[in-house]
Formats: structure tokens, C-alpha cells, sequence
């Protein structure tokens, strides 16, 4: 066991059937009556917004104003912007619902807020932070997949360098979130797929990492398992609400558990694609967890086979010998994706996602100077990265 | 207890920033990292309350330690005392010590990544492998004999190259 760990998560979570109705009261409990509605123009156009707003307004709370041009890879220009909005529009809270992009953005936009100051920038670092002023924050997420719900970290874009930067403090935690099985019954298949893959790399990477705890492991084994049994059900089958809600917990309790014990190379990887080559982090994580795990065989043979019951049962774990069932995690995490693959097509290889080799020595260079390598099972350097990319490609 | 730790943590600080420049001297992966450090790139590395604290800019030629720093483009703090005599005495790692919460960080994780690799770097030098094999996952080779490193730190000492005082 760890010689210490700390574990936090304050965000009050409101899960299930009419969720959404009850944002009206958690803003007023707060204090709260007029807050900045922030979502996507893919969100906005479907009508998902509108189904939240709709909520908020039956039961007496309308928005003070509403954003919804946050791109799909935020930058921290994006966040100055809204925080400026959000001063002009004199709102007193902010209702984020979107995916991983809008809910970092978000975070991203409360931190600003809350600690009174313009630019983000001046606010990056590592629990740095003391606690501002309080800014009631409620998320609702439309993806079951980033977590981010429950995580005090925000990745949010530098474009002057196109370096993801993470922002982490326990002050990035919204207050509440909303789970409810109605945003996410649309996704498509593909986004489903790959956004569930996104929570098992979360899990996998939180439950063998450096920073793995007891608290935290808990989660993460949790959330592989209900991701293992329900993913390839909602991606067939959108409309099984109950499939869907199972994933919508399994993602928040992915993103407690690497909240709580941090991520690895997937993600260090992964961030450094998304930043480089623009590929989106979920298809990111799909492609690369299986090769990360094997680069990391050799450091955490124990922690992959113990991740094996989780992901094909049981019986079929105990069939297999004790020295096979790291590597047959590995397998069970591959075919998981090529099952996926069958279902809507998701990219399996670097190059199915369009990414060209050129770019690789750019993305190593930033992958090693990312936060989630430090507490990765085995260290990584640059060629090592590169060898990774191959493998992947 | 904790003024032994303070003053073995100083010598230790005094010891690294010697120790990173010699080795640009002699490891080529040193002189990597220092040829991508962005000129004027600053570091505070500060322990527990008022304890021992090493400031160091990156000029574009030379690493230079500095009395103290107002704006460090990054800071560290060391949350106590014993945290910073353990991971200055080689009985925690650098990524050990972010798995346990041992520091605050302002500035960008891109900048302690970079210090994080160096550190690694000296003190697969500076430690005998039986300490850093329980510190690091992975340690790395050095490029030329650990003595080399000691002899020219040393000498840096000796001829007031590098000063114990602040």
C-alpha cells in the first residue's frame, strides 16, 4: 500500500431520472439565480441545451445569458473571453453542459472568477491555489467518458504553444453535477465507443499508477467492471437508458478514482496528440491504451492481472493461469476495441486517425513534459514515446 | 530534529545546483534539456515553513543560483521538513514525492517535468543505484563514471566555484 494519500471529492452528485429538474433548487441553495449557461454549437443545434434549460426554467430559474461557442479543444483565450462575459452579463453562477471541452472550460472560467483575476495563465500549478470566492458551479455532462465532472483538474489548450495545460486544484471541483440518463441516450455510437473507452483508460491508469490508493482503486475497479459489461450494450443499443446510466456512473466514478490517483502515459500521450496533431482525446485514449499497457508490462504484470476478472468475468479469469492474466488483460482491452470497431468503426491505429509519422518527434517532445507521465508505472523518454507511436500506428 | 534536517536540506539544495551544471559537462542528456530550456526560466524550490530554499535562473549560458526570486516562473514548495529531508537525502523520489502530495507547484507542469528529469539525471549520479532502484521506477544509466561527477562537484566547492553560503 502507498505510504500516503489523500483523497478528495466535494462535488454532490444528482443521479438518475429527473436530474435535471432539481438544478433550479442546488443554484438557489447556493444562492444563486442568474447563471451563465455554457455549452457547445453542436449541443445548442441538437437541442440537448435547450432540454436543460427547459428544466431550470419549470421550476423557476432562467438564464442570465447563455455561451455556446466553446470549441472542441478549448484554449485558455477561450476562458479569459467567457470570464469577461460572464463580468459584463453580471451573472452570480455558472451551469456548464457539454462534454470534456465544455466542462474544462468551465472550470477553467470558475477558477477565474473565483480567485479574481483576468488571465488564466497566472492561476497554473499544482495545489497551489487558496480558496477563492465562492462561484456556485453545476455541471452536466453529455458524454459518459471524460469524468471531469468529479475531477479537480481542467486541460485546457495554450494556442501560443499548442500544449494542453493542466490547471489542478481542488478548486476546479464543480459543486454538483447532474447525471441524468437523458444526455446522453443521443450520443452516437462512435462518440459512445470512444468515450467509454476514454473511462476505461481513466479507470485502468488511476487503479495502476504511482498514486493508486485503496479510496481510489475502489472507483476505478468499480467503474472498469460496469464499463466492461454495459459499453458495447450502449453503443448498439442508445436507447438502453439503463446501459446509458450505467456508463454515465461508471465514467464519474473513473474520473473520482484518477481525480484521486492521477492517470499515466495513455493520457501524457494522448494529451501531446491532441495538442499536436489535433486527434480528439477520446479516439486518442481508444487507440493507445492497449500499447501503453504493453510498454508497461514489465512494471505492473500484477496490476494488469488483477484487472482481468474485471474485464472478462470471473470464471473466465480464474481460467486463466496466474502468469497469463496480465497479458490477457492487455488482450481482453483489444478486443474490447475491436468488438467497437465492429459495431460503428472507431479508429483502432494512429493512422486510421489520420496522424502521419513526421509528426511523431514533435509529439514525444511535448508527451514527456506532461504532468500525467510522472506517476506512469514505468518511465518514459522521448524515443521511448516514439516507440509507443509505432506500435500504434 | 528539524534544524539537523533544515541544515542537511541546504547543503543538499547547494549540492544539486552544483551538480546540474558539472553534469552538463558530461551528460549529453543534461545538455539536451538545458539547450531546450526557454532562456529566463526560473525555478524556487522552497522547504516546509522558512526552511532551506534554492533560486536558480537558466540565462541561456549558465545556470545561475540567485539570493531569492520574485517571480519564479516556477515554484515549488515542499510541503514539511521531513518530506524535504527525504526526497533531498535519496529516500524519495521525485515522482514518489508527487505521488505523495509532498509539493505545491505555480507556474506550468511542462517546467517541472524538465526539473523532474534532471533531477533524476543527478541523482543517478550522486546516489549509489541500491537508493535510486527504490526511488525510480526506472533509473538511468549514467554516461560516465559517477566519480567524475563527484570529483568536479567537489572541485567547484574547493576552488569557491559554488559557495555553502547563501
Amino acid at each position: 500500500m502507498v505510504p500516503y494519500f489523500e483523497f478528495q471529492n466535494a462535488v454532490k452528485l444528482l443521479c438518475g431520472e429527473l436530474a435535471l429538474e432539481r438544478i433550479a433548487i442546488e443554484l438557489e441553495l447556493m444562492g444563486a439565480s442568474k447563471p451563465l449557461m455554457l455549452s457547445d454549437a453542436v449541443l445548442t443545434k441538437i437541442g440537448t441545451l435547450a432540454t436543460v434549460i427547459k428544466a431550470m426554467e419549470s421550476e423557476g430559474v432562467e438564464p442570465a445569458a447563455t455561451f455556446t461557442d466553446i470549441p472542441v479543444d478549448s484554449s485558455l483565450a477561450v476562458v479569459n473571453h467567457i470570464a469577461a462575459f460572464y463580468r459584463e452579463q453580471g451573472c452570480d453562477s455558472i451551469v456548464a453542459v457539454g462534454g470534456g471541452s465544455v466542462i474544462d472550460t468551465a472550470k477553467g472560467v470558475r477558477l477565474v472568477l473565483s480567485q479574481n483575476k483576468q488571465d488564466i495563465l497566472s492561476l497554473s500549478g499544482l495545489d497551489n491555489l487558496v480558496r477563492g470566492k465562492h462561484v456556485p458551479f453545476i455541471v452536466v455532462p453529455t458524454t459518459a467518458g471524460t469524468g471531469s465532472e468529479c475531477t479537480g483538474v481542467a486541460v485546457i489548450r495554450n494556442d501560443s504553444n499548442g500544449v494542453k495545460m493542466e490547471f489542478l486544484s481542488p478548486y476546479v471541483e464543480p459543486d454538483a453535477a447532474v447525471i441524468d440518463p437523458r444526455m446522453t441516450v443521443g450520443l452516437p455510437p462512435k462518440a459512445t465507443a470512444t468515450t467509454g473507452m476514454d473511462a476505461l483508460v481513466h479507470a485502468i491508469e488511476a487503479c495502476t499508477c504511482q498514486q493508486a490508493n485503496p479510496l481510489s482503486t475502489s472507483y476505478g475497479t468499480a467503474a472498469i467492471r460496469m464499463i466492461a459489461e454495459n459499453v458495447v450494450e450502449a453503443t448498439r443499443n442508445g436507447s438502453n437508458k439503463q446501459a446509458r446510466f450505467a456508463m454515465a456512473l461508471a465514467s464519474t466514478m473513473a474520473g473520482i478514482s484518477f481525480s484521486n490517483s492521477m492517470v499515466g502515459a495513455v493520457h501524457a500521450i494522448g494529451h501531446a496528440l491532441g495538442g499536436v496533431c489535433h486527434v480528439p482525446h477520446a479516439v486518442a485514449m481508444t487507440i493507445l491504451l492497449p500499447h501503453v499497457m504493453r510498454y508497461n508490462l514489465s512494471h505492473c504484470a500484477q496490476g494488469y492481472a488483477e484487472l482481468l476478472p474485471l474485464l472478462v468475468g470471473m470464471e473466465a479469469a480464474m481460467a486463466t493461469p496466474a502468469e497469463k492474466r496480465a497479458e490477457a488483460a492487455i488482450e481482453a482491452v483489444v478486443a474490447l476495441g475491436r468488438k467497437l470497431h465492429d459495431i460503428c468503426g472507431i479508429p483502432l491505429t494512429l493512422s486510421d486517425a489520420g496522424v502521419v509519422r513526421d509528426t511523431f518527434a514533435h509529439v514525444a517532445e511535448v508527451a514527456v513534459n506532461d504532468g500525467a507521465l510522472i506517476v506512469n508505472p514505468r518511465a518514459a523518454d522521448e524515443s521511448q514515446v516514439i516507440e509507443i507511436l509505432n506500435a500504434a500506428y | 530534529m528539524r534544524f539537523l534536517q533544515s541544515f542537511v536540506v541546504a547543503i543538499v539544495l547547494r549540492f544539486v545546483h552544483a551538480a546540474l551544471i558539472e553534469l552538463r559537462a558530461l551528460d549529453s542528456r543534461v545538455v539536451k534539456e538545458f539547450e531546450r530550456m526557454p532562456e529566463g526560466l526560473s525555478y524556487a524550490i522552497r522547504t516546509g515553513h522558512n526552511g532551506p530554499s534554492l533560486y536558480v535562473e537558466w540565462d541561456g549560458r549558465e545556470l545561475r543560483r540567485l539570493p531569492s526570486l520574485a517571480h519564479p516562473a516556477c515554484a515549488l514548495r515542499i510541503k514539511s521538513m521531513p518530506l524535504a529531508f527525504q526526497l533531498f537525502t535519496g529516500q524519495m523520489g521525485l515522482s514518489q514525492a508527487y505521488a505523495r502530495h509532498a509539493f505545491t507547484m505555480g507556474g506550468e507542469v511542462a517546467d517541472v517535468m524538465r526539473l523532474a528529469r534532471l533531477v533524476n539525471l543527478v541523482e543517478a549520479y550522486l546516489f549509489p543505484k541500491i537508493m535510486t532502484r527504490r526511488i525510480m521506477t526506472d533509473v538511468p544509466e549514467t554516461e560516465v563514471c559517477f566519480l567524475r561527477a563527484y570529483a568536479r562537484i567537489l572541485l567547484g566547492f574547493l576552488t569557491c566555484k559554488y559557495k555553502l553560503s547563501k
